[in-house]
């Protein structure tokens, strides 16, 4: 089973500095060569664009918006045998990343 | 509480390949490394649910596993020297630590020639995807018993190939080594991808379970060109896990998929996969392995937009250079099918037809299907629709049976629309061997033994098969392939019951093509006097056998002329009886055995078996005794009865046979 892992931006949050890369980069490396991680990715909160249907109408809006924190900074496609496992490789990440908060949703198949 | 076993098992399963391939490394041997491993997680289990599950679970087992061990060495310091060398290393903390190759070692070992390959895939679970007996029991749809014993057992086998076993292998052994673990992952992938929608969940997962281990053998070897080959080849067709099966469960075909539900993400992972292995063939040079041509013909599949789009030249050349590599049945088939494809159904139906007498295709239901659909391409409709019959009647999908039975149907009526309908199609094959079988002079072993060679006969030809197109050629190849390698008495008694049937349908002799074979009577090892007398003083051994065993020994008579023998036939004087026009012969021991079995008997059957006959079986009044209304004793139950008896004296365990006795007579 697929588990989407996002986790939320947090402008309070320090800026990451070389051992978060150094944790981060380890941690992906080996849920990488672990066959666990399909797809990852940062995102751009600079780049966000709203798109809104109402009716017939489409509203484009572009960011950045106020509202930073409901903002995506990143996610993660993995592949896991359970639920539990997909929980533990969050708690994982989250004890890397520090203070802050992720979604974690499982993707239909 | 059932919250943490729940993830005690997520970080089981996550880490323990790391933390016993770690402790593999060290102490030298995989039984105690999973038995220090599993001893942490029981530990996790005591402590987790009071202490809360700790914050680095991997590295909390992996410290608990190395205490357990530095305990154990401590414990057992005095009574092996093995230990000797683990307390050494177990004091240094860094051999503890993971390394590199300790995952592949650990692959390499659970795949280790001394093992066969069922223990090769249940070890490589075990150890490897950290999956308990159960649930490799559950996937492989048999008992949990069966794989814990089979899982002890390779593990015995690696302590027996000593510590050498644990070397990483290098140079030739490498690849031959390397090929065995690829083997292994592929037979994973494969039970899972064969799994259906009712089956227990555990068995897809082997697939998830397989493209792991793929994945990280990647990662541990990347120079190896098969490896990432693998890895495209489960990638591209895990990624059309969701198409391959229609709503009601059956399969849909390659060309019928739908396209749009292939999952993009593993094709590109696959294609990724695919230039890796390109680069490191680059690297190393040499023509590509089976896996890479396997992969590659995989990606031109995943590259067609549409059906129609797919590349069936370049299929087709694969296909012929991974026949050269692989030429087995159904990389040959599958090279049919693609020649097909490219270069018309005549090319195909010829390299399928240079197929049909192999014996491992006999009952693949794919052959027929595959010659079928060659025919209705070539408008050859008659015989289209009796091969799509047969394919229907060899599969054992429902799903797929209706699917070939509709296909089969569509031909037919094409055909009713133009002018080849000429009248009734005559009787078939099936219909014919049913009456055979039928008939009421036969008696029910005849009709056994008959029906045996019709079945496999109307498998082979397919039922619908007219009974007046049936020529020596057809039965020839049948006999080719499903009686091949048996032993002359079996293909005679297949051929005579051909020749029987044959003549039964005024169809001329259909075993023209198939010669006769010369029985050879195996040499048969005899049991020595000193055997024979102790096995006779046996408490408790019946007096029949007793009797009978003696007599065959004195006698050195065939066993079927002792057993037909009549108590009105013997002379007891004389010590001799008359049978069949030979006379059978004994000595003073059988001699002093005989009166007592006879109790007074004056005629009828001299060895009787020990019930009275059941009603469905009647025999003829020649073998059954009037006095006591019980049958003759058969053969088989005699030699059966034997069999049993002298099981510990058979090196094989099958036990002796009767004919073993009579060889006696020179000697004894």
């Amino acid at each position: 089973m697929r588990y989407l892992m996002m986790a939320k931006a947090d402008e309070n949050a320090p800026a990451p500095d070389e051992k978060l890369f150094a944790e981060m980069g380890a941690f992906i490396e080996e849920i990488t060569a672990a066959g666990i991680l399909l797809a990852t990715g940062g995102l751009d909160p600079a780049s966000a664009v709203r798109v809104t249907s109402s009716g017939d109408e489409i509203t484009v809006t572009d960011g950045p918006f106020a509202e930073a924190k409901e903002a995506i900074a990143g996610f993660a496609l993995v592949e896991v045998r359970s639920h539990e496992e997909a929980l533990e490789l969050a708690r994982r990440f989250r004890r890397i990343t520090g203070d802050g908060e992720s979604i974690l949703q499982q993707v239909f198949n | 509480m059932k919250d943490v076993h729940s993830t005690v098992d997520a970080v089981w399963k996550l880490e323990s390949a790391r933390i016993v391939a770690a402790l593999a490394r060290t102490v030298r041997d995989v039984g105690l490394a999973e038995e220090l491993a599993q001893d942490a997680l029981v530990s996790a289990l005591e402590q987790w649910p009071e202490t809360g599950v700790p914050d680095n679970p991997g590295a909390w087992l992996m410290t608990a596993a190395k205490r357990r061990a530095v305990d154990r060495i401590r414990r057992d310091r005095r009574r092996e020297a093995k230990y000797e060398q683990v307390a050494h290393t177990a004091g240094n903390t860094d051999q503890h630590e993971p390394q590199q190759d300790d995952v592949l070692r650990l692959m390499f070992l659970s795949c280790h020639p001394v093992l066969t390959a069922t223990e090769r895939v249940a070890l490589t679970l075990r150890l490897l995807g950290g999956l308990t007996a159960a649930e490799i029991a559950r996937a492989f749809l048999t008992d949990e018993p069966r794989i814990a014993h089979r899982i002890a057992g390779a593990k015995r086998k690696l302590a027996e190939a000593g510590a050498a076993a644990f070397d990483m292998p290098d140079g030739q052994e490498l690849s031959e080594r390397l090929a065995s673990v690829l083997e292994v992952v592929y037979l994973v992938f494969n039970e899972g991808y064969a799994a259906t929608s009712g089956d227990d969940l555990m068995r897809p997962g082997l697939c998830l379970e397989a493209l792991r281990l793929g994945r990280l053998l990647a990662e541990s070897a990347p120079g190896q060109a098969e490896v990432h080959g693998l890895v495209a080849l489960m990638e591209v067709q895990a990624s059309r896990a969701a198409a391959r099966t229609g709503p009601d469960g059956e399969p849909v075909q390659l060309h019928e998929q739908n396209r749009g539900r292939w999952d993009q993400l593993l094709i590109r992972r696959g294609f990724t996969a695919m230039l890796r292995a390109r680069e490191a063939a680059r690297e190393t040079g040499g023509p590509p392995g089976p896996y890479v041509l396997q992969a590659a013909i995989a990606v031109c599949h995943a590259q067609a937009r549409t059906a129609e789009d797919t590349d069936w030249a370049q299929i087709a050349t694969l296909y012929e250079a991974l026949a050269r590599l692989l030429p087995t049945p159904v990389v040959r088939l599958n090279r049919a099918v693609a020649a097909g494809m490219a270069h018309g159904p005549r090319a195909g139906l010829d390299l399928l037809d240079a197929l049909a007498d192999d014996p491992a295709l006999r009952d693949y239901h794919l052959l027929p299907s595959v010659r079928g659909d060659l025919l209705a391409r070539l408008e050859r409709h008659a015989e289209a629709r009796l091969e799509f019959t047969r394919a229907a009647a060899l599969t054992r999908n429902a799903a797929e049976r209706a699917f070939l039975l509709r296909r089969a149907a569509g031909l037919a009526v094409q055909d009713t629309g133009g002018i080849t309908a000429t009248g009734p199609p005559g009787v078939t094959l099936a219909e014919a061997a049913r009456d055979f079988l039928a008939r009421d002079d036969l008696d029910t072993s005849t009709v056994r033994s008959y029906g045996q060679t019709l079945r496999r006969l109307c498998r082979g030809l397919g039922d619908g098969l007219p009974l007046a197109s049936l020529t020596p050629g057809h039965v020839a190849r049948v006999f080719a392939s499903a009686w091949g390698d048996a032993a002359p008495r079996t293909w005679n008694r297949h051929r005579s019951a051909v020749r029987t049937f044959a003549a039964w349908a005024d169809l001329g002799d259909l075993t023209t093509d198939v010669e006769r074979r010369a029985e050879i009577r195996t040499p048969v090892e005899p049991i020595s006097a000193a055997r024979l007398d102790a096995l006779l003083g046996r408490p408790g051994l019946a007096l029949r056998e007793r009797t009978l065993w003696r007599l065959l020994h004195e006698s050195s008579a065939p066993v079927r002329t002792v057993l037909s023998l009549n108590v009105e036939d013997l002379d007891l004087a004389d010590r001799r009886a008359r049978t069949a026009g030979t006379w059978v012969t004994w000595r003073h021991r059988t001699a002093l055995l005989l009166p007592e079995l006879l109790g007074g008997r004056t005629r009828g059957p001299l060895f009787l078996s020990d019930r009275r006959p059941g009603p469905a079986r009647t025999p003829g009044e020649a073998d059954l005794c009037p006095e006591t209304g019980r049958r003759r004793l058969s053969y088989e139950r005699a030699e059966y009865l034997f069999k049993q008896a002298t099981k510990a004296l058979d090196p094989a365990g099958d036990g002796c046979t009767l004919r073993q006795l009579k060889e006696l007579k020179d000697r004894g």
